[in-house]
């Protein structure tokens, strides 16, 4: 487990980290949100030890990481830039690579290598920016490392590969326990990937939830009642996060579970009802609605 | 075999990125020893086949000592390992500039210690074999054609050691530098401040005293750098150059690399430190300290001031508010060039004003404790109860001085070391009174260098002008020239006891004739000539001209050199010795042994016609800047034959081949002005029997001031058609 208390970093008179609180469970993939200058790679560079931490501390499995080599052998940071050895191949890297990490599974790295098409050979240098991803992400996974850290690393991966990068997240995760932590700043990135997500902005967490339990918890109902009576009724004791309506169609988000709703929707007289499920992109409008913000400007631009 | 992850391992893997380093020290390392050995070498050999050396012997000496010149103490390799150092260093550690380099670096479980160690141990690999390759091809070259021995070895090994110290100076204060920076271009200036700064400091310094005071010496004692490894290396690279034998070189060389290990040292403690305190995200940016911002950019804007300031000065003819108006602005400039250097960005040229303020008003007070001596630095004369010794070095006089190795010694070297003068009151009254006397209103103006040693151990040294016509000033330096310490300290032949088993010849002469003295009397001469000296001050060598000259001429072993003993008229001891040896000859000579008398007058009067008015600087000038040759000879010149009327001349002349020291020279005009304005050359009747030089036709001397005959004056007068 990772925990993060109370980090705060500075560059210059720049707050670039305010008070930064999350812990990050083992074997879940935690997706760190955020604006560009949110602190994103600042909070990763510091939880790999890169950077030392102002204020606040960070504990790898119980170890402080900076400067602490016994914490630093269970991450792997994969910086938003990888950068390789000048006219170094992949092969290289791989020796630079296991002669630090005693776990490097090199037969692994040269199956995977052939699997992604990237010539061992060829000098990193001609590769195109997703080929180096590629390989830096091959790279750290091989470390076999618990944790492997990754600043914008799905950016520029096209489908194929991003889907070919999870199942095997998803292998090692299932095998030996790997925990990804992936900084973003692009939310829909995330969606099919993370188990628990927080969101950074302006240093600082806006929030920090499981997807699971913010899914559980929000409810989206679209619903024609018979009358507003009915309506009053509906939603009497929900908390409702966001209502729209366009005739007499409403789409109401309310905080609860679908089975609450469920069951109150079926005590009063609607015409149509449906429960709809809700998008990590909808889920973090509704939750950053609530604390005053428009994700929208945030997020997705 | 090594584990990968062991700390060789990892200097293994380090290595690899180091290729081009590698690559760049070996060759230069070969290049400088094997191609100067070569060449050196040929050179030797050329000379040979030229027939330059007069034996086998002398040239096999000449081959060992290009060899060492080589492979020994050389100063060709300096600026090699001074360079190479800066670059090991820089590419070692420049993966901190790197934010991609340091993501990966610091993120990966090797600890900062180690990887410090890693990249330190292995530039000092790449130096070590890269010199010892250059070293062994050097010597491998050197004994192929026969120009190692023992000497030669042993020579090499301990300049092997002796670079290596230098190296270690350099390598450690580039790392430094690395650690203190956060990109190329800042670390190389910030090198080039720690490498330069003190030595340029001093320099400054002394340029500041040489200007402002006027009592500033630099004779006895020359401030310089202290702490710089490069000044030491080139000060002493050429005595170590010129060294008898290895043990000779130990002794100078292995100090100085025990300073140099110890600078080492320290600066590497402080670069470890830097290193672990060194936040990553400082990778690209001009500084990695904020605190260390200003610091730098005053230190570096106030030095800079003065240098421009300095330059200013020279160039405009020392006008003073151009030096001001440079310093300030060279200052400015600085301090913004620096801000925007820290930035990389030009808008931030005046950034940070307080800085450049404190700047300027740290050139201004520098400017203005020197120019108004706030510490009284003219006006300083240690109070006489906190005096240990002096050492004075009066205007007028030269003596030659050697060590027991016959090497020459310079003059104030040898006085610092042997004058010690306890009686402090006359040198002290004799400064005071300088402090209080306008050196216009001095007859003759004369420099005297004054060396307290404090009882506190500090030394402290001044220039004083003295006037030496002046009564009150004659009778203070008869009182320091009467003490044994003063003689002792400025004539080396009185305390010089050994060197007289080495004269191979001793000569008196007054001018023209020469007596010959056998080798066996030189220590009874000297033994006589040193109880005459008993007699010596300052108004006998003022007031009397030398009557002759001892010349002691030293053998083979003594590398040919030779002292010379004034002899004055009341030295009865030496004057009789050299009678009974019939080598003595009165100053005056025969008009019956002299076949003519030649005298020529240059009419200075003719030549400078404005000389004397306020305007003739300005004029002269103007006609050197126009390159105009104002030179017209007015010289008329007269030879006189006639027996009576040299018998006439001769009372009123003297040789000029014998100087007197401590005598009248330009400074007073009048007093010399027929010394100046007259020459007269004698011929000896061929069959004269005095015993004049046969080697010489003629033999020049002058006239006695004021003593110039009428009838020569009127034979040798201008009347408008010049020779």
């Amino acid at each position: 487990m990772i925990e993060i208390h109370n980090l705060t970093k500075y560059f210059d008179d720049i707050k670039a980290v305010d008070d930064v609180s999350v812990t990050i469970r083992e074997k879940t993939v935690f997706g760190l949100i955020g604006t560009n200058g949110a602190g994103k790679s600042t909070v990763l560079r510091m939880v790999s030890g890169v950077f030392a931490p102002d204020s606040g501390t960070v504990a790898v499995d119980n170890m402080p990481v900076y400067d602490n080599v016994e914490a630093k052998k269970k991450l792997f940071f994969i910086a938003d830039e990888p950068y390789f050895f000048a006219n170094a191949n992949a092969a290289a890297m791989e020796h630079y690579y296991s002669g630090i990490f005693e776990e490097f599974n090199r037969e692994e790295f040269y199956q995977y290598l052939e699997k992604f098409n990237l010539d061992k050979n060829r000098k990193i240098a001609t590769f195109s920016k997703g080929m180096k991803k590629q390989l830096a992400l091959l790279l750290g996974i091989c470390a076999h490392t618990k944790y492997i850290l990754c600043d914008e690393t799905f950016d520029g991966l096209d489908p194929v590969m991003r889907q070919g990068i999870k199942s095997i997240f998803a292998k090692e995760m299932e095998e030996r326990g790997l925990t990804p932590v992936i900084a973003s700043h692009n939310l829909r990135e995330l969606e099919d990937i993370c188990d628990h997500v927080g969101l950074l902005h302006k240093g600082g967490v806006l929030l920090s939830k499981d997807l699971e339990d913010m899914k559980c918890n929000i409810q989206k109902v679209q619903c024609v009642f018979s009358s507003v009576e009915d309506e009053l009724k509906a939603l009497n004791g929900l908390e409702v996060l966001k209502k729209e309506q366009r005739g007499s169609l409403c789409t109401i988000t309310v905080r609860s579970t679908r089975e609450e709703v469920e069951a109150r929707f079926a005590t009063v007289d609607t015409i149509f009802y449906e429960v709809l499920p809700l998008s990590l992109e909808e889920i973090f409008i509704s939750e950053t609605e609530v604390v005053g913000y428009d994700i929208k400007k945030l997020i997705l631009g | 075999m090594t584990s990968r992850n062991s700390f060789w391992g990892s200097c293994r893997e380090n290595h690899k990125r180091r290729i081009w380093v590698w690559i760049v020290a070996v060759l230069s390392q070969l290049l400088i020893y094997g191609g100067v050995t070569m060449i050196y070498l040929s050179r030797i050999k050329g000379f040979y086949a030229e027939g330059t050396y007069r034996s086998l012997a002398e040239f096999k000496q000449a081959m060992y000592q290009a060899a060492r010149d080589a492979i020994g103490f050389s100063d060709n390799l300096y600026p090699v390992i001074m360079l190479l150092a800066a670059l090991i260093a820089l590419q070692g550690f420049s993966y901190l500039y790197d934010r991609r380099k340091v993501d990966v670096y610091h993120s990966v479980p090797v600890s900062k210690n180690r990887r410090f160690a890693v990249v330190y141990v292995n530039g000092l690999m790449i130096y070590l074999v890269s010199n010892l390759l250059g070293l062994i091809l050097g010597m491998a070259i050197a004994a192929s054609q026969g120009a190692v021995n023992g000497e030669v070895m042993a020579e090499a090994w301990l300049a092997f050691v002796w670079n290596l110290a230098f190296f270690l100076a350099y390598y450690h204060l580039m790392i430094l530098a690395v650690m203190l920076t956060g990109n190329r271009f800042v670390t190389i200036c910030v090198f080039l401040v720690f490498t330069l700064y003190e030595i340029i400091a001093y320099m400054l310094i002394g340029n500041l005293k040489a200007v402002f005071f006027k009592t500033y010496s630099g004779y006895f004692v020359y401030q310089r750098a202290k702490l710089s490894p490069l000044r030491d290396y080139t000060s002493y690279i050429w005595q170590l150059k010129n060294v008898e034998n290895a043990a000779e070189a130990a002794r100078i060389a292995m100090p100085l690399a025990a300073k140099w290990i110890g600078i080492a040292l320290v600066v590497l403690a402080v670069a470890w430190f830097a290193y672990r305190k060194r936040p990553s995200e400082t990778a690209g940016k001009a500084i990695a300290y904020r605190f260390l911002e200003p610091l730098l950019k005053v230190a570096v804007a106030v030095a800079s001031a003065f240098l421009i300031g300095q330059l200013v000065y020279d160039t405009s003819y020392q006008n003073e508010p151009l030096l001001v108006l440079g310093m300030l602005l060279g200052g400015l400039i600085v301090c913004a060039a620096m801000e925007v250097v820290y930035d990389f960005d030009i808008r931030s040229l005046f950034k940070h004003l307080l800085s450049s303020g404190v700047a300027l008003a740290g050139i201004l007070a520098i400017f203005c404790s020197f120019k108004w001596d706030l510490f009284g630095y003219d006006s300083y004369i240690p109070a006489q109860n906190k005096i240990e010794s002096i050492a004075i070095d009066a205007d007028g006089y030269y003596d030659s001085y050697w060590d027991e190795n016959w090497r020459y010694l310079d003059e104030a070297e040898y006085k610092k070391e042997n004058m010690f003068l306890t009686d402090a009151e006359p040198v002290l009254a004799l400064a005071q009174k300088a402090g209080q006397t306008d050196t216009e209103e001095m007859s003759e103006n004369r420099t005297v260098q004054i060396l307290y040693r404090l009882k506190s151990g500090r030394q402290v040294d001044r220039r004083i002008q003295v006037d030496y016509d002046d009564p009150e000033t004659e009778a203070l330096l008869n009182r320091i020239f009467q003490t044994d310490a003063f003689k002792m300290g400025t004539f080396q032949a009185i305390t010089d006891e050994t060197s007289y088993d080495h004269v191979a010849a001793v000569n008196y002469s007054n001018g023209a004739a020469i007596g010959i003295i056998p080798g066996e009397d030189a220590k009874k001469l000297r033994d006589a000539w040193v109880k005459d000296m008993e007699q010596f001050d300052f108004t006998l060598v003022r007031h009397n001209r030398p009557c002759g000259m001892i010349t002691m001429g030293y053998g083979a072993e003594a590398d040919y050199m030779s002292r010379q003993y004034y002899v004055y008229d009341s030295f009865e001891n030496t004057i009789n010795f050299l009678k009974k040896r019939e080598a003595y000859y009165p100053v005056e000579l025969d008009a019956a042994d002299i076949d003519s008398v030649t005298v020529g007058c240059y009419h200075n009067e003719l030549q400078n016609p404005y000389a004397g008015d306020p305007g003739y600087n300005l004029y002269r000038r103007a006609a050197e800047a126009e390159a105009v040759d104002t030179y017209v000879d007015y010289t008329v010149r007269e030879t006189f034959y006639e027996e009576e009327q040299i018998a006439q001349i001769l009372p009123h002349i003297y040789p000029s081949y014998i100087d007197a020291p401590w005598g009248r020279y330009g400074g007073a005009a009048e007093a010399v002005e027929d010394q100046n304005n007259y020459s007269l050359e004698i011929v000896f009747k061929k069959d004269s029997a005095y015993p004049y030089d046969r080697g010489s036709y003629y033999f020049n001397y002058c006239f006695r001031n004021g003593e110039v005959p009428d009838f020569v004056a009127e034979a040798t007068a201008y009347t408008g058609e010049a020779e």
